[in-house]
């Protein structure tokens, strides 16, 4: 309960770029992989079903900023490889000057209005 | 925009983007279990493990979905099934509620169509839309006729047309084929030899008019065939070219056909037989004054041309019509005596003509509104049925919402449903239309046939205009029918009982109140029709023997010179000069004594009452000489009599009339002649007239005689009369009996209003039973529970069945008093306004005993519509009753 309630959910919007940049910093990766990853990095505070990942892969994929190819992991095992596209690489670099942008406007109205 | 498309494509890959998501889920799946299997788990709870790691499957397959398709069209066509589904189980209450849309849909759908028809389709030319008809405006009317001087000055000096084409008014004319039998009566028109190829019209078969055709002045005997005359007279013959047909007993070479679709530019579109070039005008038409034939090419008095023409391109109409206004109003002005024409304008070119006038349009507006009151009906049935049913569906409705679905996505679900009934009705509807369009139109016609003797043609097979129109109104229709029950049906709060039922009953009772209008129309039309239906003999004169003769001439000494021919005749007892009953009468203003109003008056000759067999009660008939020369003698009827002069004798009082195309203004009272249906075949004339012949206005009137001997030979003897008198006047000869020819026109007329009465009639009375048993049979099987246990504690059934039909019958009784209310008060303003009376053909009062029949038949419809569901109500066995639910 207690654990649970540290737990954010995932802001909305953030999640494409959250993917995005993984697969920018760790190449192509399974969307398991993704997700593991996201646990790891937010140390456990994002409240992330893994099955939630799916719509943003969708969506980027349909919108050409990743490309999913089918292949094997380590373990032999088959699964669907993401990796971001240059098209993927210029909305990232877009999205984070937006994102800068915005989460400075943010936290100032919110230290001024204290 | 590509994800559009990528997920446009993954509507149809449905099936694909499904087995790759649950592959890829599997795979996720199987990489989780095998970490936690690293982790030290038995792959059994491994695969649990991984399980609940991942959250729910089927969400996240909802969401996957969701995000790669449309989902509100899979959601839609989902939707689409499952009404159709719904639709299909209930076939009673699909097939009811279709019914009832498509009556309101269909008749809706009739009067646009005939709009349509006459009124956005173009004429058949090629590339309508640069074409236009050139109007006039004089200060108190407007018309299309133009003389040919005014044609000749526009054609050479606009720069803003690339043709401008005269055509005649439409030429009767004997035609005779060697080899074909008698001769008979067609209608042509004379037009400028630029005429098909201006319009860009091609000749079905040969050739059309050559550039240099109409030059040579009854030289030019060519002629183009309409197409249904070369079907009918030739059989399709394609070696007609070349053949030469007699008109009026000159020999014309015919040249071409012309195509199917192309009948006639005309303002009134008479289907043409042929055309022939302008300069034959004078040899097809005889019926022109000598003066006119002399000097039509000159004279711009004789306004007798339609003129169409085709803008040059990149000319606006707008520019066109500034430039061709300014060009005839400056041509005119040049002459003193011109008729001060105010205006000229260019209209596009509807098959009729005027459909762009305000009369017109207003017209059709209100036609459209009266229809759309039986769609409303329509509508408001339907919407009580789906009520009805909404509530039964409340806890398969109420588990749904439960489970999760959003009211928004079940009123959708809903509006589906009743979209796509009244879709199956509106094509049930626009199949009705497609026919009944046929039989109004025949109909109409067959009217301005009578009325006018114009044989109008119309294509009215329905064109996309139609089908747009029917499937925007189903939808509309869906949507304004099945909102309210939607809204209802998905509230929950459960206890609204009383809101329900209320707007139930205000939708039954507005239904009944503009069923009772309709009735009250249709009442007013039957009150009309019941009192035609009249023996021959008690019209007052007699109509088998009894024949009148019309030709078309400018010569007003013709009748007379006809008269004194017939007089001669053995096969003729009788001949005179005058008016016809049913078809020759007009209203005059005039006073007399403290007397001042309006009067039906006729013209009669000598011997013109006992021609007709009208007795004379008092005074004398008119003489030959008074009748010849107009003298101010009158002849009136009884009623007129007692109505001016009451307790007086009126012979020797004078009538005054207003000056206006009669010859005199004071008239002596010299006889007085029993009263006839002279006007109308519904009544006595309630005031008659009759002034001498020589006091009519030229082109009125005719010859009427008696015959004695064998019809066939009396008529054969009276043509060649004819044609001894003037051999011209044969292509214009009417001759027919007064049974077959007024009488039978007028007996028609309130066929077609008796019709339309009954359809009316019809109409409101099913949709009103339709819509009193819908909410009836609900009624019924929401109270089963309590009409069970009231019989099971002893109610008679007699009890509980006045209890049901009591509650049905109450919003149709308020529906039935104010729909009488409002059509009283709109009687009120409309007999104010002198659209309606008491008397006359259509007695549009609460006295036609035919609009309490119809009244009467209504409640007993509303009382059956009730007592069926209510009967069934009875025959539920209380046990069942009881463990109802």
């Amino acid at each position: 309960m207690s654990s649970e309630a540290g737990r954010m959910p995932v802001l909305q919007g953030t999640l494409d770029l959250i993917v995005l940049r993984t697969l920018e910093s760790m190449g192509p990766q399974h969307a398991y992989a993704i997700a593991t990853r996201l646990q790891q990095v937010s140390e456990d505070l994002l409240r992330l079903n893994q099955g939630t990942l799916y719509p943003a892969l969708v969506r980027l994929e349909q919108q050409g900023r990743i490309k999913g190819t089918w292949r094997k992991t380590e373990s032999n095992r088959e699964a669907k490889f993401y990796a971001i596209t240059k098209a993927g690489v210029k909305a990232l670099a877009e999205e984070t000057v937006r994102w800068r942008r915005m989460s400075g406007l943010v936290e100032k109205l919110l230290s001024e209005g204290a | 925009m590509r994800r559009f498309f990528s997920r446009f494509r993954n509507l149809f890959r449905s099936r694909q983007a499904e087995s790759e998501m649950t592959r890829e889920i599997a795979s996720h799946l199987a990489l989780l279990a095998e970490d936690f299997e690293r982790r030290g788990l038995s792959p059994r709870e491994a695969a649990l493990a991984a399980r609940r790691a991942y959250g729910g499957v089927e969400q996240a397959k909802e969401l996957h979905r969701e995000a790669r398709s449309f989902l509100w069209i899979e959601q839609f066509l989902k939707d689409v099934r499952y009404a159709a589904r719904n639709l299909f189980r209930n076939p009673g209450f699909t097939l009811l509620a279709a019914l009832a849309l498509a009556l309101g849909i269909g008749a809706n759908a009739t009067i646009f169509g005939i709009y349509n028809t006459v009124a956005l389709k173009q004429l058949p030319v090629a590339d309508p839309a640069r074409v236009v008809r050139v109007k006039r405006f004089l200060r108190n009317m407007n018309g299309y006729r133009f003389a040919y001087t005014e044609y000749q000055y526009l054609r050479d000096r606009n720069s803003v047309f690339s043709d401008l084409v005269a055509a005649s008014s439409e030429i009767p004319v004997l035609a005779s084929i060697a080899g074909a039998g008698a001769p008979e009566h067609l209608t042509g028109y004379a037009v400028s030899a630029n005429y098909f190829a201006g319009l860009g019209v091609n000749a079905r078969l040969g050739r059309t008019f050559l550039p240099d055709e109409d030059r040579a002045t009854g030289a030019n005997t060519v002629v183009v065939l309409g197409y249904r005359f070369w079907q009918r007279k030739f059989y399709g013959d394609p070696d007609v070219i070349g053949r030469t047909i007699k008109l009026n007993g000159m020999a014309y070479t015919i040249v071409g056909v012309a195509p199917p679709q192309f009948t006639s530019t005309d303002v009134l579109p008479t289907e043409s037989g042929f055309w022939a070039p302008l300069s034959m005008i004078e040899q097809l038409n005889p019926a022109f004054g000598a003066g006119w034939r002399d000097k039509w090419r000159d004279a711009w008095q004789n306004a007798g041309f339609e003129l169409l023409a085709r803008l040059d391109p990149g000319v606006s109409r707008a520019k066109a019509q500034a430039e061709t206004d300014l060009l005839l109003r400056g041509y005119l002005s040049g002459l003193r005596e011109s008729l001060p024409t105010t205006a000229v304008t260019l209209e596009r070119t509807s098959y009729l003509g005027s459909t762009g006038d305000v009369g017109f349009q207003v017209f059709a507006a209100a036609v459209l509104v009266t229809v759309s009151l039986v769609l409303l009906v329509a509508c408001a049935n339907v919407a009580n049925m789906l009520l009805a049913r909404g509530v039964s569906r409340r806890r398969a409705i109420g588990i749904r919402m439960a489970l999760g679905a959003t009211r928004l996505r079940l009123i959708l679900q809903l509006l589906t449903e009743s979209v796509l009934l009244a879709l199956l009705g509106g094509a049930a509807g626009i199949l009705l239309s497609a026919w009944a369009g046929r039989v109004l139109w025949t109909a109409l016609s067959g009217i301005v046939l009578a009325f006018r003797g114009l044989r109008i043609e119309l294509d009215l097979s329905p064109d996309s205009h139609v089908l747009l129109y029917g499937l925007a109104l189903s939808v509309l229709t869906g949507i304004v029918s099945g909102l309210a029950p939607a809204l209802q049906s998905t509230r929950l709060d459960l206890g609204a009982g009383p809101g329900r039922s209320r707007l139930r009953g205000l939708l039954l009772g507005a239904q009944v109140t503009v069923s009772v209008l309709l009735l009250v129309v249709s009442g007013a039309l039957m009150g009309g029709v019941a009192s035609s239906f009249v023996n021959s003999a008690d019209l007052g004169f007699e109509t088998h023997n009894t024949y009148r003769l019309r030709v078309s001439t400018r010569d007003a000494g013709m009748l007379p010179r006809l008269r004194d021919r017939l007089e001669t005749l053995p096969e003729l007892s009788r001949v005179s000069i005058g008016g016809a009953p049913l078809a020759e009468t007009i209203g005059l203003a005039g006073s007399a004594g403290n007397w001042n109003g309006q009067t039906q008056t006729s013209f009669a000759s000598d011997g013109y009452f006992e021609t007709l067999g009208i007795p004379l009660e008092r005074g004398r008939g008119f003489t030959r000489p008074e009748s010849d020369r107009g003298a101010p003698v009158a002849v009136i009827s009884e009623s007129t009599a007692r109505r001016l002069w009451p307790g007086q004798d009126p012979l020797g009082q004078y009538i005054h009339f207003a000056r206006t195309f009669i010859t005199a203004t004071e008239y002596e009272v010299a006889g007085v002649a029993k009263d006839v249906r002279f006007t109308n075949l519904t009544e006595v004339d309630p005031m008659h007239v009759y002034l001498p012949t020589g006091a009519m206005p030229r082109l009125f009137g005719g010859v009427v005689f008696r015959i004695r001997a064998r019809r066939e030979k009396a008529l054969a003897a009276v043509t060649s009369a004819v044609e001894s008198v003037d051999p011209a006047l044969l292509p214009s000869l009417d001759l027919v009996s007064l049974e077959e020819g007024p009488v039978a026109v007028r007996r028609s007329f309130y066929r077609v209003l008796g019709g339309f009465a009954g359809v009316l009639t019809l109409l409101s009375l099913t949709l009103a039973a339709i819509g009193v048993y819908g909410v009836m049979a609900f009624l019924v099987s929401q109270r089963t529970r309590e009409i069970g246990i009231r019989m099971a504690l002893g109610a008679t059934s007699r009890a509980v069945l006045m209890s049901v039909v009591v509650q049905g019958l109450r919003p149709v009784l308020a529906g039935m008093l104010v729909g009488m209310a409002a059509s009283a008060g709109l009687l009120a303003i409309l007999a104010a306004r002198g659209v309606v009376s008491s008397s006359g053909p259509f007695p549009a009062t609460f006295g036609a005993a035919a609009l309490y029949a119809e009244l009467a038949l209504m409640l007993a419809t509303a009382v059956l519509a009730s007592i069926v569901p209510a009967r069934r109500a009875l025959r539920v066995d209380p046990v069942v009753a009881l463990r109802h639910e």
